[in-house]
């Protein structure tokens, strides 16, 4: 295609105001402007909108960083509380596990369930009812991976990312979106080569607060459960102890 | 490893410029970016760089921002517009009233449109890495970026005051 029939977009028309363009590309929208007085206008009104929000907020990146902000500053505080965390972690997951199952067991008469209780019983239900499906263990199989995350993003109004637990050896099956008992609930299931069913809950989370892991056993069932930047998530599986708390740890990191 | 904590503090100045230009506050601008540090900096261990580590990192101050967004429309009695300062006398020399015009304008800007349009024009991101940021394909981001030209220009141009007594 010769440059002369190449269409001059609005696309063009923005990289050029943004500096994005050089060579043929930019003298092709010179020209096509020269042509063009209004176009070329409005291109002169982007540019100058340009360096209005730079002269606006570029002076802020030249300010001092506080040091509050210092990113080994915070790399440290974050190492000494991990470091406090492990020493109490053992007590701590026998105690909420203990809280977990009572909330379980004992919701009928113990008032209202905590809200982590019921993400743990909603989230083990789940697994219960479709890590065994053969035929439809999802709605949405693996191979829609993008539909899958942009979908279920949407219904629960958080960015979801879909964890790949590959290097845990787990691949992704699918997922389906649930009704929860405050709203949706996203389900994600993997399995590994010996066709073991894991599945990861998510809910939209009311407060932002994040909290370290816990812990549940609920007969052959093993759950960790969190809440995280906005969503409260619970993996469930029947696996030990120790692979299920790496497999989170990974599920942890890569949900934004 | 310790290169990505160099590579996190490299971006802290452009995510202070880029919260800062978002909400128009200091504070919370700077309380947007501890919480991405904070954030960043646990998860990075199982980090894989399928993009820059910037645009990661935006990606995360958005998130934050917007969750932060969601929990103040529940509280309503923290009202959103306690965030609108506008910059220290700007509007006393004559030369500066289109700088006051414009900040004043970003404001009305619709959230959407303010994010795009921060990212291409005081960020300098490519295209492709604003869209990555923004979780959008290109398509999206183009018209985006065109509507927040638009609105831009109508708001400043038409003259903000006139504006708001329509409103």
């Amino acid at each position: 295609m010769s440059r002369e029939e190449h269409k001059i977009t609005e696309r063009d028309l923005h990289a050029y105001a943004d500096g994005a363009l050089d060579g043929a590309a930019r003298a092709a929208v010179e020209a096509h402007l020269a042509a063009d007085p209004a176009a070329a206008e409005e291109v002169q009104a982007w540019r100058r909108q340009n360096e209005a929000l730079r002269a606006l907020y570029g002076h802020v990146a030249a300010e001092p960083v506080p040091p509050r902000l210092n990113a080994p500053r915070i790399d440290r505080a974050l190492r000494a509380r991990t470091i406090h965390w492990s020493r109490m972690a053992a007590a701590a997951v026998l105690l909420v596990c203990v809280g977990a199952v009572a909330g379980w067991f004992g919701r009928e008469f113990a008032g209202p369930a905590p809200a982590s209780a019921t993400l743990v019983t909603e989230a083990v239900e789940a697994h219960r009812i479709y890590a065994t499906e053969v035929r439809h263990p999802v709605e949405v199989w693996a191979d829609e991976r993008e539909h899958l995350q942009t979908w279920l993003s949407k219904r629960l109004d958080r960015a979801i990312t879909v964890p790949d637990l590959r290097e845990a050896g787990l691949t992704l099956v699918g997922g389906r979106l649930l009704p929860a008992s405050n709203g949706p609930a996203a389900q994600f299931m993997y399995e590994d080569d010996t066709g073991r069913r894991l599945t990861l809950y998510i809910i939209p989370a009311q407060n932002g607060r994040e909290t370290a892991f816990r812990y549940a056993k609920l007969e052959k069932l093993e759950a960790f459960f969190w809440s995280d930047e906005g969503i409260s998530c619970a993996l469930v599986g029947d696996m030990p102890r120790n692979k299920l708390r790496e497999i989170a740890t990974r599920a942890y990191e890569q949900l934004e | 490893m310790p290169q990505i904590l160099d590579e996190i503090e490299e971006c802290v100045p452009a995510l202070r410029r880029y919260a800062r230009a978002l909400t128009h506050n200091p504070d919370l601008a700077d309380d947007l970016v501890q919480d991405c540090l904070e954030r960043a900096i646990r998860k990075r261990a199982l980090w894989r760089p399928s993009g820059t580590v910037r645009s990661w990192m935006f990606r995360i101050l958005l998130n934050i921002y917007r969750n932060d967004l969601r929990r103040r429309r529940r509280a309503p009695h923290l009202p959103l517009d306690t965030l609108a300062a506008d910059p220290p006398s700007l509007d006393t020399q004559p030369g500066r009233l289109a700088l006051a015009e414009t900040a004043r304008a970003m404001q009305s800007l619709p959230m959407e449109q303010r994010e795009v349009l921060l990212l291409v024009a005081v960020e300098e991101m490519s295209y492709s890495e604003a869209a990555e940021v923004l979780g959008i394909p290109l398509g999206t981001l183009m018209s985006r970026l065109g509507r927040a030209r638009a609105t831009l220009r109508r708001l400043t141009e038409a003259g903000a005051p006139k504006l708001r007594s329509v409103r």
